[in-house]
């Protein structure tokens, strides 16, 4: 088989003499912080999801209002825990891929002062609703300035240690980084200052690139980087095609970016724009086949070793739903399958599998994988890592597949216009009970997973000697 | 070519920028030239073209209304666009007379804009004259003594102080009016 | 709104043939650039040698 070739030329002056040590003091700040956040974010998701339940629950108090609470959960999680934890693991990975030190520790300390800063100002401003009103841009301007200056540091950061690199070939994970570093900056750009100058659906417009490509261009390329590092680390398999891997990031590269009007279809936007949009839905299916098909030819002939390895099964189940929710994505771009599931619960059905299901699910192995390396220690509990696992997987699959179901019965009702709105809501009222209860499952695997975190590094104590040999 | 984008990265800069930017430009930059209509409010005298009617900006009023709108989060909940569809404008609708779909020349002054994506509660893009101020005290105070069942939050401190609750109704009362699609005008105050 | 649903279907299918000469010219220059050789895919296998030497490896 081809992992018995013999190793590069390339690779054999990293002889252990040469070999960087990683201090690894940024990814450090980065992880432990966004750990954290996943649970204290994780208790808001589930006060939101009891409220469909409990209207009532906390009603007389305008901070934990639907409103407000609702962006608290969203930007919570897609900055304070999944961004940040991306950030750590990229610190982690992107020195080793370069064999070389990390370009400054120090700047990414800062960044990572800078960035749990922002997180605890979006907490105030969420809080007391000062929302500028844009879906995913809710932060006030201070803080989305802030957002920029922190994006710049950690792309000098990761450009520093790419140009100083040893190998000259690049491994995907880098490509799929250094894109969403460039691209973020234009995309974020976008949502948050271009929408400024603008109105109406010109503003919907470029609102809807921004939140579509936060989605495509921040979390899916990292999120990819992270699978793309980790599932060869994790198994100790080589990855089965790095030819595949360029069709999968180029073609990525390529046809994400135009989809954002998909999000209006069927709404006061020109028909023109939504056609277009839909055909570059259809042609994402590309790079997602790709890349699925990559990481399960890779698995190919070793699937027993997920029975044993926690990452590895985060790594593969995550692929599974990445290879889901972008089947549904294109789907329900169609005019036809749109007019049953656009505004319903399908919608939040598909996004969780999208930032739970698969990139958290892909983070969650980074930090199982990488912290005990970082921390020169092992693991706190095996066993305690497959509960995390199985409560988020059971938790997870309650979630998507009730509100997938749930989102397709709701649009049925929605498109019998004799079927009063009320009756629709009270119809829905059993999924919304089973999804909060799917959500406790998935915040229990969230808290073992904080507490096997917490316990491996305080239990790590300082750096073993016999570890730094060599 | 492609050995270039593999392991040079000022190479491979320039390369996933300009992919980036043709699908960016020509979907963010292109659109709003080519449809003007875009731009332009709705404004019609003529009933043999169509509704008539004409989209006016804001009151200050209606503009503190909207700005509570958008800090309370009602948007997370109600969309406001009646779509391209069937069961929208009927839904839209009332007392039996479909309403017209939603066109880019009624939300020319809408800044932050409230399409929405999702839709817990009903559409609200021809809610305005609906109904009653009085209605809407009762609902903002508890939505389940209206319409049983509701999982709208209630919002005591909107019905219980009274400029904030003048000015959001005066917003809502606004929504949809632009085109003069009731054939009586029998909107509600 | 005018109505450009046709042209956009038509400018749909042109792209659709411009991806499709793209991909090709590019599989086709993947030969001249050394893609389909014996080192090229080396970085795959490199990727899993660098671990530290304090590092536990699984
Ligand atoms: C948790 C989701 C939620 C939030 C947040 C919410 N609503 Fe609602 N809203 C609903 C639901 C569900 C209904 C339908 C039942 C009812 O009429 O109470 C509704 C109904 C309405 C109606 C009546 C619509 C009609 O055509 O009958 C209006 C008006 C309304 N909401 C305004 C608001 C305003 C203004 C806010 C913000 C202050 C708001 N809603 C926040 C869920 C929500």
């Amino acid at each position: 088989m081809a992992a018995e070739k013999e190793i590069p030329s390339g690779a054999s002056s990293a002889t252990a003499s040469h070999r960087p040590v990683h201090s690894d003091t940024a990814a450090k700040w980065f992880l432990m912080s966004s750990v954290v956040y996943f649970f204290v974010v994780g208790v808001i998701a589930l006060i939101i999801a009891a409220k469909f339940v409990w209207p009532e629950l906390l009603g007389t108090i305008p901070m934990f209002s639907y409103g407000r609470l609702r962006p608290l959960h969203v930007n919570g999680m897609l900055f304070g825990w999944l961004l940040a934890a991306d950030m750590g693991l990229v610190f982690y990975f992107v020195p080793r891929l370069c064999g070389v030190k990390l370009y400054s520790e120090k700047l990414g300390v800062a960044t990572a002062v800078l960035w749990n800063a922002i997180v605890l100002g979006a907490v105030v401003s969420l809080l007391m609703g000062w929302n500028q009103g844009f879906e995913y841009a809710e932060l006030p301007l201070v803080l989305d300035v802030a957002v920029v200056v922190a994006w710049i540091l950690f792309g000098v950061n990761v450009f520093g240690t790419v140009f100083t690199r040893r190998y000259p070939q690049m491994y995907v994970s880098l490509w799929y980084t250094m894109g969403c570093i460039l691209w973020t900056a234009f995309v974020y750009l976008t949502g948050n200052f271009a929408t400024l100058f603008t109105t109406g659906v010109n503003q919907a417009n470029l609102n809807w690139m921004y939140v579509h490509n936060a989605v495509g261009l921040i979390f899916t390329p990292v999120g990819l980087a992270l699978a793309y590092y980790f599932i060869p680390k994790a198994g100790n398999i080589p990855l089965y095609s790095h030819k595949l891997s360029m069709i999968g990031f180029w073609s990525l590269a390529f046809f994400y970016v135009w989809t954002g009007a998909h999000h209006m279809i069927h709404g006061p936007i020109s028909q023109w724009l939504q056609t277009i949009s839909i055909a570059f839905s259809l042609m994402l299916l590309l790079p997602v086949w790709t890349v699925v098909y990559n990481f399960f030819a890779t698995m190919k002939g070793h699937w027993p070793l997920t029975r044993d390895n926690v990452p590895l099964k985060f790594l593969m189940s995550g692929v599974v739903f990445y290879l889901l929710t972008c089947f549904q994505g294109p789907m329900h771009s169609l005019r036809s399958v749109n007019a049953i599931v656009s505004k319903t619960d399908w919608i939040p059905g598909h996004a969780h599998m999208a930032v739970l299901g698969a990139f958290s699910f892909f983070a969650i192995a980074g930090v199982y994988y990488s912290i005990p390396r970082i921390f020169h220690t092992k693991l706190y509990s095996d066993a305690l890592a497959n509960w995390s696992y199985w409560l988020a997987m059971i938790g997870g699959i309650g979630f998507f597949v009730t509100l997938w179901l749930g989102g397709f019965w709701q649009g049925w009702q929605w498109n019998n216009p004799a079927i009063p709105f009320i009756d629709t809501v009270v119809a829905l009222k059993p999924i919304w009970a089973v999804r909060f209860f799917s959500g406790v499952l998935i915040f229990g695997g969230i808290a073992t997973f904080l507490y096997n975190i917490l316990a491996t590094v305080i239990h790590a104590g300082p750096r073993p000697q016999e570890a730094v040999h060599a | 070519m492609l050995n270039k984008a593999d392991s040079n990265a000022v190479w491979f800069i320039v390369l996933a920028l300009v992919f980036f930017a043709i699908g960016g430009l020509l979907t963010t930059v292109a659109p709003p030239l080519i449809d003007k209509s875009w731009a332009a409010p709705f404004s019609n005298s003529d009933p043999s073209k169509g509704l008539t009617g004409q989209l006016r900006p804001l009151t200050e009023l209606e503009q503190r209304g909207r700005a509570i709108y958008v800090r309370e989060g009602c948007w997370y909940c109600h969309t406001q666009q009646t779509r391209t569809l069937l069961a929208d404008t009927k839904r839209s609708g009332w007392r039996g007379v479909d309403s017209p779909v939603s066109t880019p020349d009624e939300f020319v002054y809408d800044s932050p804009h409230l399409f929405g994506t999702k839709r817990t509660g009903p559409d609200l893009s021809r809610v305005g004259g609906k109904y009653d101020t009085q209605w809407h005290r009762t609902h903002f105070r508890n939505p389940r003594d209206l319409v049983p069942g509701s999982i709208m939050p209630p919002y005591p401190w909107i019905a219980n102080n009274e400029s904030e609750f003048q000015a959001i109704v005066a917003y809502l009362q606004t929504l949809g009016r632009a085109k003069n699609w009731r054939p009586e005008n029998d909107y509600e105050k | 709104m005018a109505d450009y649903t046709y042209p956009s279907i038509y400018f749909a299918y042109f792209l659709f043939f411009l991806f499709l000469a793209g991909a090709l010219y590019f599989f086709l220059r993947s030969f001249r650039d050394g893609y389909w050789g014996a080192t090229s895919e080396d970085v795959k296998y490199q990727m899993l040698k660098d671990e530290e030497a304090e590092g536990h490896g699984s």
